[in-house]
């Protein structure tokens, strides 16, 4: 289990994290919610070790991420994926893949190149395994993002407004390859704008505002009069984002 | 044939000097390159006090004359410390540590040219500080400081030159000596200065050849 527990981060005098608890068991999508600036990155940059805690706990299955000897067995069983892809420019593909399960889980090259073949193949970028990002469109570089955090097998799926930096057809390939793996059952904790996809795939939303968690709830009941929509900053976030 | 003409000999002479500027340069080179990158990776690290230290020395040696560190290498530091200071011995010690200097400064910044947000994945993919360096900021940062380290190459072989005043035969010194025989200055500078100038181009050329290898990946080649 993913469990965040009274989290507390500030920057300066600027808390953008307060009191935030969450747990996320395994195989369920929680999708995060909020408008810019209300913390939703920020947590997950929390859970991966990226920011350190000002407050609180975080454990991913009971290793504490604030404890530099447990921070490591945490981040095996996270994978992050990125708004702005943050891929290693001067590595393939393939080896962008293959880094961090060799490095990191020390598994043999041979066995974890031919995962990462796969994994691109799945994903429709069989013949650009060994094109570096620069050579990529969007849409592709975040195929590979999404590669590359699947390659070690996380147990959960920290997905950052992954499709913020695309266009609608790139953002439209990605999703298809987050449905299929909400299908297959991955555990993932979403964070994003595109509301209707989030409906469509998640277990249960959370709402953050102002680095508060002021709902978390299970999906169609988010979605409902008497539920999400009965808070008056939920409705209205949801009204604005279904006009933009 | 009067004591003042060339002779043969006198090419000799000048390849000698180019042997001995070419080997102070090759050594405090090296020297310089494994001081100045060990002096990058303890900031990289964040060492306490070992930082600001090295800021320090690199501060003095930067903003001073070669000449004058020269000086006190050879002339100051064997009485105060009562040992014997060769005329190679200061030149070697006192050029590593100015080009050591600058490689610092051209490793640290190489080492921040690099994306924050590639090091942060590599950070939340579980890889150490040392895995960082290694595999995500390494190549790309000798890449990137490939086309600088050249040009202080290029300078740091012309400064060599300095060494002649405490009396290492190198080129410059063949020169002066020549010079003082023969009384045609114009003549043994232009051919000293042309030696040093095949010196110093092959060295940025090399430098050239090794940056476009590096950079052989990189999509951009610029407008």
């Amino acid at each position: 289990m993913l469990k965040v527990e009274n989290v507390v981060k500030a920057f300066g005098s600027l808390t953008v994290l307060d009191g935030v608890s969450l747990a996320v068991h395994p195989g369920e999508v929680v999708t995060i919610l909020g408008s810019s600036g209300s913390g939703k990155s920020t947590l997950i940059r929390c859970i991966n070790g990226i920011e350190t805690l000002d407050g609180g706990h975080i454990t991913v299955d009971d290793f504490d991420v604030s404890k530099p000897r447990e921070l490591a067995e945490a981040r095996k069983r996270s994978g992050t994926v990125f708004q702005l892809f943050n891929l290693y420019p001067h590595m393939t593909a393939l080896s962008n893949i293959t880094l961090a399960p060799i490095e990191v889980l020390k598994r043999p090259r041979a066995e974890v190149e031919a995962e990462g073949r796969a994994l691109l193949a799945s994903v429709g970028l069989a013949d650009k395994i060994d094109v570096y990002p620069a050579q990529l469109s969007g849409g592709q570089r975040q195929r590979v993002g999404i590669c590359r955090a699947l390659a070690m097998k996380p147990r959960y799926l920290l997905l950052d407004e992954v499709t913020s930096a695309l266009d609608p057809e790139m953002t439209s390939e990605v999703l298809d390859i987050l449905a299929k793996l909400a299908r297959e059952g991955t555990t993932m904790v979403f964070v994003t704008h595109e509301i209707e996809f989030a409906r469509r795939i998640s277990h249960r939303i959370v709402f953050l505002e102002k680095g508060k968690l002021i709902t978390d709830l299970a999906t169609a009941e988010f979605f409902s009069a008497e539920g999400g929509l009965a808070l008056p900053r939920v409705a209205q976030f949801l009204s604005k984002m279904q006009k933009a | 044939m009067r004591y003042a003409d060339f002779t043969p000999y006198d090419l000799v002479l000048l390849a000698q000097g180019l042997g001995v500027t070419l080997w102070v340069f090759l050594v405090t080179t090296a020297i310089g390159l494994v001081i100045g990158l060990a002096w990058g990776i303890i900031r990289f690290y964040r060492v306490p006090l070992a930082t600001p230290a090295i800021d320090f020395v690199s501060e003095f040696l930067k903003n001073s004359p070669v000449l004058v560190q020269l000086f006190l290498v050879y002339f100051g530091v064997p009485g105060l410390m009562h040992v014997d200071m060769t005329p190679v011995f200061a030149a070697t010690i006192t050029l590593s540590a100015n080009t050591a200097a600058f490689i610092y400064v051209i490793v640290v910044s190489a080492i921040e040219s690099v994306g924050r947000d590639q090091i942060e994945a590599a950070r939340a993919f579980g890889l150490s500080r040392w895995q960082v360096l290694r595999h995500i900021i390494a190549p790309q940062a000798i890449a990137f400081s490939a086309g600088p380290l050249t040009a202080l190459l290029v300078n740091q072989l012309q400064v060599t030159s300095l060494i002649s005043v405490i009396g290492v035969m190198d080129l410059a010194k063949i020169g002066a000596n020549l010079n003082l025989r023969t009384l045609k200055p114009f003549v043994v500078w232009t051919v000293v200065g042309a030696l040093y100038y095949v010196a110093a181009k092959l060295v940025a050329l090399a430098g050239a050849r090794i940056e476009a290898r590096l950079r052989a990946h990189a999509v951009f080649r610029g407008l």
